[in-house]
């Protein structure tokens, strides 16, 4: 029988959390390998520009900051594969990990694994996907030059990607649930320099995406402060209205959750499960910033190291239920 | 066996990215269409993909026979180019 592969991290992931992690662990000579199942630099990599992380003066655009991070972790050793991990399994000091290329073995893990857009549930929508339905504004958007979009939601995704969508429609409408917007109040401020071009439907819910000969034509939503069904003429319809946590793949895990599915760690990033721990995003009480994921990812390499260190020298202290946090 | 690869891009599109890492690293090579310089060829895209979206992949096989993969989607990609 062939050799178990053992390594002693395993990151699930490969977006600011986990790259920043891979930097820390491979440049203690910790053996790293990261599994990526879509995007190297994660959803850093799919948003247009960057103009809060700490170093650059004038912003970084996703995708340099994203190629960055992946050179400097590869500089020091990190290996990253492209495929997706789909179940841990607790084997006492091991880790089982079943992956796309097969199991494979850690001392300890770290997930990483953020989060995915969140879909609206409503008529076509399935049915329009990708022709005339987007969830990502830097893929699709080119095809929509000279023409008219609607944006659903009303937090800073939703306000970055509508901004960004300017560059090719001829008008934006966005379209949010509640009676104010969730985004922050400097990206409202920048909103406002592109009123000629958005236009903002508070209270409207959005119900329908309508079609005519396999193209998208119109979305039907209602005006809940009258009641009354209305009805937007457009071309395309990009969707921003939250995230969910990639943690679908714990489920037979018994790694803790919290109600929305977000894992529990205690304060050293230690996760019920002795020896995985998480970080980034996917982590409960995350504050779902890359600068936050890429501290968090610093910090969970630096208490990896620890756990390893106490494994070799047989001192494991497992992870105190008392200190697990879910906010 | 396949014949050439050609990917519609976009300057924007990290799935773009990861389409040519993936078959980059495989020792394929590809012509690469990008939209945002070549906005005329949307339609051909289009035309080949039925979607309005990038990366779009078309793999052309020894026959003349072409398989279309739309998005960095490697169940699809890997057996078009196997
Ligand atoms: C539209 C938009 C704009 C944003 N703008 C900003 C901004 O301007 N500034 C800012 O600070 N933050 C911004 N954010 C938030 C920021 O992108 C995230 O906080 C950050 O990317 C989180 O990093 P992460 O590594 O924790 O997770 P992610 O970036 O989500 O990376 C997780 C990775 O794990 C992979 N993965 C998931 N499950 C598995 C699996 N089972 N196996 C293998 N791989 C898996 C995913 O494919 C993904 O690549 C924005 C987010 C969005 C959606």
């Amino acid at each position: 029988m062939a050799d178990k592969e053992i390594h002693d991290v395993i990151m699930v992931g490969a977006g600011p959390c986990a790259l920043t992690a891979a930097i820390y662990t491979t440049r203690e000579d910790i053996d790293t390998v990261l599994f990526e199942k879509g995007v190297i630099g994660g959803l850093a990599a799919v948003t247009d520009w960057i103009d809060n992380y700490p170093g650059f003066v004038d912003g970084i655009s996703g995708l340099d900051l994203s190629d960055a991070l992946y050179k400097q972790a590869e500089r020091f050793g990190a290996e990253i594969r492209l495929g997706e991990v789909t179940e841990i399994i607790d084997e006492g000091s091991m880790k089982k990990l079943v992956t796309t290329d097969g199991d494979i073995y850690a001392k300890s893990v770290l997930v990483a694994t953020g989060s995915d857009y969140k879909k609206l549930g409503i008529a076509g929508e399935k049915e329009y996907y990708a022709r005339g339905v987007h969830y990502c504004a830097t893929c699709d958007g080119a095809f929509y030059r000279d023409k008219r979009i609607v944006v659903v939601g009303g937090g800073n995704s939703a306000v970055q990607e509508a901004m960004f969508l300017t560059k090719f429609a001829t008008h934006i409408d966005l379209l949010v649930r509640g009676d104010s917007m969730r985004a922050s109040e400097i990206l409202q401020h920048e909103l406002e320099k592109h009123k000629e071009k958005i236009t903002v439907h508070l209270n409207t819910t959005t119900d329908e995406i309508v079609g005519e000969n396999n193209v998208v034509t119109k979305v039907v939503g209602t005006d809940t402060t009258s009641g009354q069904k209305i009805e937007i003429e457009t071309d395309g319809v990009f969707v921003f209205i939250g995230l969910l946590p990639n943690t679908q793949f714990l489920a037979s895990s018994k790694i803790e959750l919290d109600e929305i599915g977000m894992v529990k760690t205690d304060s050293n990033l230690q996760t019920s499960m002795p020896g995985v721990f998480a970080a980034g995003d996917v982590r409960a009480g995350a504050t779902m910033q890359i600068a936050s994921a890429a501290g968090e990812g610093a910090t969970a390499a630096l208490m990896i190291r620890k756990y390893l260190e106490d494994h070799e020298r047989g001192v494991i202290a497992p992870p105190s239920p008392a200190t697990m946090s879910a906010t | 066996m396949v014949k050439n690869i050609t990917i519609f891009t976009t300057n924007t599109c990290a799935y773009c990215v990861m389409v040519k890492k993936w078959l980059g690293a495989k020792g394929f090579a590809y012509e690469e269409v990008n939209l945002d310089t070549n906005p005329e060829r949307q339609k051909e895209a289009f035309e080949l993909s039925g979607a309005l979206s990038v990366p779009v992949t078309v793999i052309t096989k020894e026959d003349d026979s072409k398989e279309i993969v739309v998005g960095y989607n490697l169940a699809k990609l890997a057996p078009a180019v196997g």
